[in-house]
């Protein structure tokens, strides 16, 4: 009697553990995307038209990379990493698989922007992304209160101290140092120069550290932070500096004199994708311009996508435009893909300013 | 016990002058205590008494009678809603508890489970700023007195119950206390180790000459140990004597009851003569006897009836005796438990149970269950209390 | 009834498997391949070789030591500081209140644990932010001209860790000071202590199993907390967990970060160790 029962408990557990290893019934999408790019109303046309479940996880490229790296390329089926970090991240960890071109709907692409992604998303001949959106980082100046600051190094000075913000990543060095006169893209392959390059920004960050009220997070900190009125002036990407615009005039989206910083988020396929026709699918169905213009209005930037513009409210038109005289729009120093072994260097000066005092 | 008065030096310094209220003749003296806690229960109500110098003085009554809280009035635990204690002739009904010359055992001792016996001794003596070398002087000599001279680095987890006892005891002697109260301490020991503890408390007072007030619910502690017991219920003292006057004159129905061991019987007053009372049980037993102390009746008063199961004689078998009570019984069982040994019977005509002494003769050896028993007693040994109501 | 027949002792190791399991899993397997990817450098691209400089990093780079003895110096004084404000809370709740009033009390203190950290970390900001509410208030009753930052600041990171240790450090307190049964507390008193050396020579004795365990876990997290410093400390809030978390998140150096987790492991129960030593408790008697 008492082995039956064991028996029978045995089997239930097997039965069970069967039973939950097996894969859900329904067809999945799991997308690894920024806030915004995957905006609930878009999901729903797409699960309506193709029967697919969409589930979005938030992250950023770091946390893409991260996550990917922990999976060795699994758990997702597309992400959205920014066009300069695959390439690196592909050499070090071999996380994503090459794009096949011939499925994408390039019709719906600007030439221009797939052509320059293609060629910065390269590795050992293979295309690794697509684009999707694009924008800038530059400065979000108050301008009532902040009207002096008009580059990058401009935060340091001192009728803005404690109402300063900025990141402590990547792009405050890279912006750092175009306004300190140097190009750091052209030092890209170059690790000495690149390094005295570094050690320059470090000085200077350290130098403004007195000036910044805190180094934000997230996107969401930091509209909070302006909007308060806690912060008058914050390098940050362009979307936010329209938000806030949205509520109070004073406050927009500057585009720095040495230039602001562009970035294109591309589509990217892990390596160990499990549903790699829905990505697909799902790239083309979000760069139809109709579908593309809903997410513009979602995350506050611009697509890859042709003819979208058309859709897009014309308020974000007139702030992109205030934002971009013509000038500025051919300054933008977009993002060559980044040499492995930079970001090291980078860390360190990072660590180091984080723990001057 | 020829050290004793180097040990006991009074160093309390405590003033001990004379009041109002005459000789310092008493160590302890309580007028009018009364205690009411919110709610309005009186816990103590409006209990007076005074104890000599030196003497053992018990407080006896069933458990929520209001001793405890009696006695934590006593050691500044609880203050009176009003009245007045004094201690040496002193007030200190506004004392706190660690500025009195009294000292308390718990009723579970309560030694400092993380101290060891010698710590726990010299705490006391520490928090009175005495010498260190003193310390260890007058701690050695205190464990010596109450017969633990080596048990000074042990901890309290290594000791016996009784050895755990006697810390407790000399834990407070040690700071000389004018009065040492104890709350039962003696309830969490087993019924062996509470005999022997009931002479060895009685000797260490003697030894130590300090006033003891105890307090328990057990009338054999207070009858053996006591010089004095006050009888305690419903927050107030029915009777206070000797623990002999207790016994054999109790003053009321509870304090009959509640000392010592009696049969009862309730019953109504039929007629009184020089001889004594005639009653006759509800039961229907005609009786002969007395009025207890201070009692008087008229015919038909409803009265309890004591007569104590030692007061009874036996006689196997029929048998005449020339005392007035006379009841044939039944064994019902015996109660085997040596000199204690106890015979419980029924008596035929009322069906009530009755216990009485077994004699310690060899006659009743080989007392079987049914046999019949003469019973007889005295008129003198059967005591009459009122009932109210 | 034999206990020892081979059927119970199998119910025995069954009983314990999940446990064993978990240990194995969770917490001996994922420390073992953290302690290998430690000892491995980046070579180049996909390439990894044996090596101690993630180790000799921690000792060579000032910053990384410093920000450990930062972060350990005032875990300590967070440790602290959580002790002498949750001793009180936890006699007055323990010897003081009685019945239902006691359960309240204590379940009170347990009310502010059932939200996240997160919630209860951004409650902190909206009280301390220069637009916050103790800053408008005090602008408000005039004793301030303009608005105060109280965020940002060493201050503001040790008055959030403590509020998030409280509970770790009042639940042992109460239990142990519960314990103490009332006549040792009075017992101390009837023997002439006043109420200073009855805290210090009964008390605190008795509860020093608890003081020693809550000390324990609350520096043991506050050690390993990550949001309440890097939320409240803005700009400064340097803290070791955050090193380990950019290692591993935003500078994809495993190896590095896998050093420092180990690090963090041996040098925080070398902190323990030497607290224990220093207090003479034994770690099976404060963890019973």
């Amino acid at each position: 009697m008492k082995k039956t029962m064991t028996k029978t408990a045995l089997c239930a557990l097997a039965a069970s553990l069967t039973f939950a290893a097996l894969p859900a019934q329904a067809e999945t999408l799991r997308i690894l995307t920024w806030g915004g790019y995957a905006p609930d109303n878009v999901v729903e046309m797409f699960e309506q038209q193709t029967g697919i479940d969409v589930e979005v996880t938030k992250s950023n490229n770091e946390g893409m990379i991260s996550k990917l790296r922990a999976t060795r390329g699994g758990g997702f089926d597309l992400v959205q990493p920014s066009q300069d970090r695959i390439v690196s991240a592909q050499a070090d960890f071999n996380i994503y698989k090459p794009i096949d071109l011939s499925k994408i709907d390039a019709s719906q692409m600007i030439g221009s922007m797939l052509d320059a992604t293609k060629k910065s998303t390269t590795f050992e001949g293979a295309v690794y992304g697509v684009p999707h959106v694009w924008g800038t980082s530059g400065l979000v100046v108050n301008r009532d209160k902040a009207g002096s600051v008009k580059d990058y190094t401009d935060l340091c000075n001192a009728d803005v101290a404690g109402k300063v913000s900025y990141r402590l990543k990547r792009p405050t060095l890279i912006g750092f140092a175009f306004a300190m006169g140097e190009d750091p893209f052209a030092a890209y392959g170059d690790v000495a120069k690149y390094t005295q390059i570094m050690d320059k920004v470090e000085k200077k960050l350290i130098s403004c550290k007195a000036n910044v009220k805190t180094y934000w997070e997230g996107g969401d900190a930091l509209i909070n932070l302006v909007r308060s009125g806690e912060v008058n002036a914050a390098m940050a990407w362009d979307a936010a500096g329209w938000k806030l615009n949205n509520e109070n005039k004073a406050i927009t989206f500057v585009s720095p004199k040495s230039g602001a910083l562009g970035w294109i988020d591309t589509f990217a396929i892990p390596r160990k994708a499990d549903n790699e026709a829905a990505a697909y699918q799902w790239i083309n169905f979000v760069m139809q311009p109709k579908i593309a213009a809903m997410i513009t209005e979602a995350a506050g930037n611009f697509t890859a996508s042709q003819g979208a513009d058309a859709y897009v409210n014309d308020t974000l038109k007139a702030q992109y435009q205030e934002s971009f005289p013509p000038a500025d729009v051919d300054n933008i120093k977009w993002y060559p893909p980044v040499p492995a072994g930079l970001e090291e260097i980078e860390g360190k000066v990072l660590d180091r300013v984080k723990a001057a005092g | 016990m020829t050290n004793s008065s180097s040990i006991i030096t009074d160093v309390n310094a405590h003033p001990t002058q004379d009041s109002s209220a005459g000789p310092d003749t008493y160590d302890l003296e309580c007028r009018n205590i009364l205690k009411t806690f919110d709610g309005g229960f009186t816990a103590v109500d409006n209990v007076s008494f005074q104890i000599p110098k030196g003497s053992f003085f018990s407080i006896l009554g069933p458990s929520g009678c209001g001793k405890t809280t009696l006695l934590r009035m006593l050691a500044g635990f609880e203050k009176p809603t009003s009245g007045d204690i004094f201690i040496k002739g002193q007030s200190v009904t506004n004392t706190p508890p660690n500025k009195r010359p009294v000292n308390m055992v718990f009723q579970h001792l309560a030694l400092f489970p993380t101290m060891t016996v010698a710590e726990n001794i010299a705490y006391g003596l520490r928090q009175r700023k005495v010498a260190k070398h003193e310390i260890g002087d007058r701690v050695k000599g205190v464990l010596q007195r109450v017969g633990l001279p080596d048990s000074g680095n042990k901890n309290i987890a290594q000791l016996s119950g009784g050895q755990k006892q006697r810390i407790a005891i000399a834990r407070c002697l040690v700071l000389n206390p004018d009065v040492l109260l104890l709350d039962e301490p003696l309830g969490a020991l087993d019924l062996k180790l509470r005999e022997h503890m009931k002479i060895e408390l009685k000797q260490l007072q003697e030894e130590f000459g300090t006033t003891f007030v105890y307090i328990t619910h057990d009338q054999s502690e207070a009858l053996v140990m006591s010089d004095q017991v006050a009888v305690m219920n419903h927050g107030a003292f029915v009777q206070q004597g000797t623990p002999h006057d207790l016994y054999y004159h109790p003053k009321d129905a509870f304090v009959a009851g509640f000392v010592g061991e009696s049969n009862r019987w309730m019953g109504r007053i039929s007629s009184q003569s020089a001889n004594g009372l005639e009653i006759t049980t509800d039961s229907g037993l005609g009786l002969h006897g007395v009025s207890g102390e201070n009692q008087s009746f008229n015919n038909g008063d409803k009265v309890e009836i004591f007569v104590r199961p030692e007061a009874i004689s036996l006689v196997r078998g029929q048998g005449d005796s020339n005392n007035s009570n006379q009841l044939a019984c039944h064994v019902v069982n015996v109660l085997f438990d040596g000199a204690k040994s106890q015979i419980l019977v029924k008596d035929p005509q009322s069906n009530g149970e009755v216990t009485v002494s077994m004699p310690q003769t060899a006659d009743f050896e080989n007392l079987r269950k049914g046999e019949l028993l003469s019973l007889s007693w005295t008129t003198e040994q059967t005591r009459c209390y009122r009932v109210e109501g | 009834m034999s206990l020892r027949t081979p059927k119970l002792r199998l119910g025995l190791l069954l009983l314990l498997t999940p446990m064993l399991l978990w240990l194995l899993l969770l917490i001996i397997l994922p420390h073992v391949n953290m302690a290998i990817i430690s000892l491995s450098e980046r070579v180049s691209a996909g390439e990894y070789a044996f090596s101690l400089s993630n180790y000799a990093e921690f000792f060579t780079e000032s910053l990384y030591w410093n920000t450990f003895l930062r972060t350990a110096t005032m875990s300590i004084l967070v440790t602290f500081l959580t002790l002498i404000i949750a001793f009180p809370v936890s006699y007055y709740i323990a010897k003081m209140l009685r019945g239902r009033t006691k359960g309240l009390v204590f379940a009170l203190c347990l009310i502010p644990f059932w939200v996240s950290e997160l919630v209860r970390t951004y409650g902190w900001m909206i009280l301390l932010r220069e637009t916050g509410v103790v800053s408008s208030s005090l602008q408000w009753l005039g004793l301030t001209d303009g608005p105060i930052e109280f965020l940002y600041n060493d201050a503001a990171i040790i008055v959030g860790l403590v509020y998030t240790s409280m509970l770790f450090m009042v639940v042992p307190l109460t239990t142990t000071l519960d314990s103490l049964d009332d006549s040792y507390i009075e017992a101390g008193y009837d023997l002439g202590g006043n109420g200073f050396t009855v805290m210090r020579e009964v008390v605190i004795p008795h509860a020093m199993p608890g003081i020693v365990s809550g000390c324990i876990v609350v520096f043991m997290l506050t050690l390993g907390n990550y949001l309440t410093p890097a939320l409240l400390g803005g700009k400064d809030s340097l803290w070791f967990t955050e090193q380990i978390f950019t290692q591993f998140i935003t500078r994809f150096n495993w190896e590095q970060g896998s050093a420092f987790g180990i690090l963090l492991l041996f040098l925080s129960s070398f902190i323990v160790w030497l607290g224990l030593k220093l207090s003479r408790q034994s770690f099976t008697r404060v963890m019973s």
